[in-house]
């Protein structure tokens, strides 16, 4: 009894305990890990994961996934700046359209909310598995940054739009407030609110979700709408810390993103997880990136250690599900 | 009655939210108001005035590969050029070869270098990167107003050598020809590859033709 007891606390806190492990390691390994410039930095790089993988989650939850996060955080973001940095010019009416920082932001969040969408469209209309049809949707949002930036970087976007990545709020980094306001909001609509119930019982169980009653295309397709608008916050993230717009940005996010959702021990197979186990993942994925970085661990190596951490979690969610 | 009032403060929202994200110009006053760049002006100029002047403190590969082997680090420190921090620097170097193969994308030059007979590939096809521009040393971003300038500065540099430097070699230069050089090579600090090195060529000569013309 006392055995299945402290089995079910360990498993409740693995992430916790993963992370105090790997904590533990670097502080060991590297004495720049533990300074408080190098914590900080940490926070601001997962600031971005923690945004994405937010919407990640919610998708999982549906037994769903977004391979497309990467390319729309990137075409977001290049939206953002370039209408920022250049508007829109009209020759033919001699009219030129600027956007405001406000305006800006809006149309690259939204951008990400419609390529959401049209996933989510794709998804539950056609019948294509969320794999392909945002895997077309990673190939199309990616061609059309190369489109709208011409392969170029765009930069200088002043320094007010600046401050959403590199700011500080109250002596906190202001991308840390947004991921922990949008962390917030995804607490309460998960746990507290009819859509937050409908999410897990479709993951749970999708022909009974459906014949309880749930409108589950509908459900769907909000959620991946969240995380398009998510995938474009992030954008904006990324965008302001560099000011500059990148055309490769993003690249191998979902991964990362995956990797943080399965390490805070959702269940790819929809149903099973929380938005705070996926912020737990998202620090373990930041702090390994980090600790890597710090002890010089060749940029091959990083990606072999990470793939090998992410194997060994799904590998652990599989044995839970059975224990389950 | 609830539904329209709704529907009034949500456009109300928009409409605010809208007001205070764009706003309309005529596009004369702002392309008035802005200095357009030109790439390819500007380029022509680092090409004539920094570039071509810069070859003359272009290494001899003949010097660089022996203390590349031997000195890697004084080698990077000594001879390259980069903008960010990252292993990968640019070196402007000079040599002379027989061509010992001329396909496609790049004529191969064999070179005579203390004993060793390394082999350089010329890019005559692919032009594409900031080799060129990064080589030198002599441009920065500060100069510009932003990146993208800068870039286009780079495609214009490589368009250039596309279109002015390659040609003519081009079409004159065959296997067994001696060839002189000047063009920027990329190496990794860090995983050195010396065996398939690329030069993206700023100058080039064949030497036994210039004798037949002299003859």
């Amino acid at each position: 009894m006392n055995i299945a007891l402290y089995k079910s606390r360990l498993l409740r806190f693995q992430s916790l305990i993963a992370l105090f492990i790997l904590c533990l390691g670097l502080s060991i390994l590297s004495d720049k890990f533990l300074t408080v410039s190098n914590l900080w930095n940490v926070m601001r790089q997962i600031s971005v994961n923690i945004c994405i993988s937010t919407g990640m989650t919610l998708i999982v939850l549906t037994a769903g996934i977004d391979l497309s996060v990467g390319s729309v955080l990137a075409l977001c973001g290049a939206i953002t700046a370039g209408l920022l940095k250049n508007g829109i010019e009209i020759p033919s009416n001699n009219l030129y359209i600027g956007f405001t920082i406000l305006g800006a932001v809006l149309a690259g969040v939204l951008t990400g909310s419609a390529l959401g969408a049209f996933s989510g469209f794709t998804i539950t209309r056609f019948k294509v598995p969320p794999f392909v049809a945002t895997l077309a949707m990673l190939t199309v949002a990616r061609g059309l940054t190369m489109l709208w930036t011409q392969g170029f970087p765009i930069s200088g976007l002043g320094d007010k739009f600046l401050y959403f990545g590199t700011g500080w709020f109250l002596g906190i980094p202001v991308p840390v407030w947004i991921s922990g306001i949008i962390v917030a909001v995804a607490l309460f609509v998960t746990n507290k609110t009819r859509l937050g119930r409908y999410i897990y019982a479709i993951g749970g169980n999708e022909s009974a979700a459906k014949l309880s009653g749930i409108n589950v295309n509908k459900v769907k397709i909000i959620v991946y709408t969240i995380a398009g608008a998510l995938a474009g916050i992030g954008g904006l993230l990324v965008t302001s810390r560099l000011d500059s717009a990148q055309p490769n940005a993003g690249i191998s996010y979902e991964l990362d993103s995956i990797a943080a959702v399965v390490i805070g021990g959702t269940s790819l197979s929809g149903g099973r997880g929380s938005i705070l186990g996926t912020v737990q993942g998202a620090i373990i994925i930041g702090v390994l990136n980090n600790g890597l970085v710090l002890l010089n661990v060749s940029p091959f190596w990083q990606q072999v250690v990470k793939g090998l951490v992410i194997l060994l979690a799904v590998i652990i969610d599989k044995s839970n599900s059975k224990n389950d | 009655m609830k539904k329209s009032v709704k529907y009034i403060v949500f456009l109300a929202v928009v409409a605010v939210v809208a007001y205070n994200s764009v706003y309309f110009k005529a596009l004369d006053e702002v392309k008035a108001g802005t200095s357009s760049f030109n790439a390819a002006k500007y380029a022509g100029e680092f090409w004539t005035a920094r570039l071509i002047p810069a070859l003359k403190k272009s290494v001899s590969y003949n010097v660089l590969l022996p203390l590349l082997q031997t000195e890697k680090d004084k080698a990077f420190e000594q001879y390259s050029h980069a903008l960010g921090i990252g292993n990968i620097r640019y070196f402007l170097v000079k040599g002379e070869g027989e061509v010992i193969s001329v396909d496609e994308n790049e004529v191969i030059v064999r070179l005579d270098s203390a004993g060793q007979r390394p082999e350089l590939r010329l890019a005559t096809e692919y032009v594409f990167g900031n080799a060129v521009r990064d080589a030198s040393g002599s441009l920065h971003i500060n100069e510009f107003e932003n990146s993208m300038d800068f870039n286009n500065v780079s495609a214009e540099i490589n368009k250039i050598i596309r279109d002015k430097v390659i040609p003519p070699f081009r079409s004159k230069v065959k296997k067994g020809d001696v060839v002189s050089f000047h063009g920027a090579i990329e190496l990794n600090r860090e995983y050195l590859d010396l065996k398939r090195v690329e030069v993206i060529p700023v100058e080039l000569r064949i030497k036994n033709e210039e004798l037949r013309m002299k003859i």
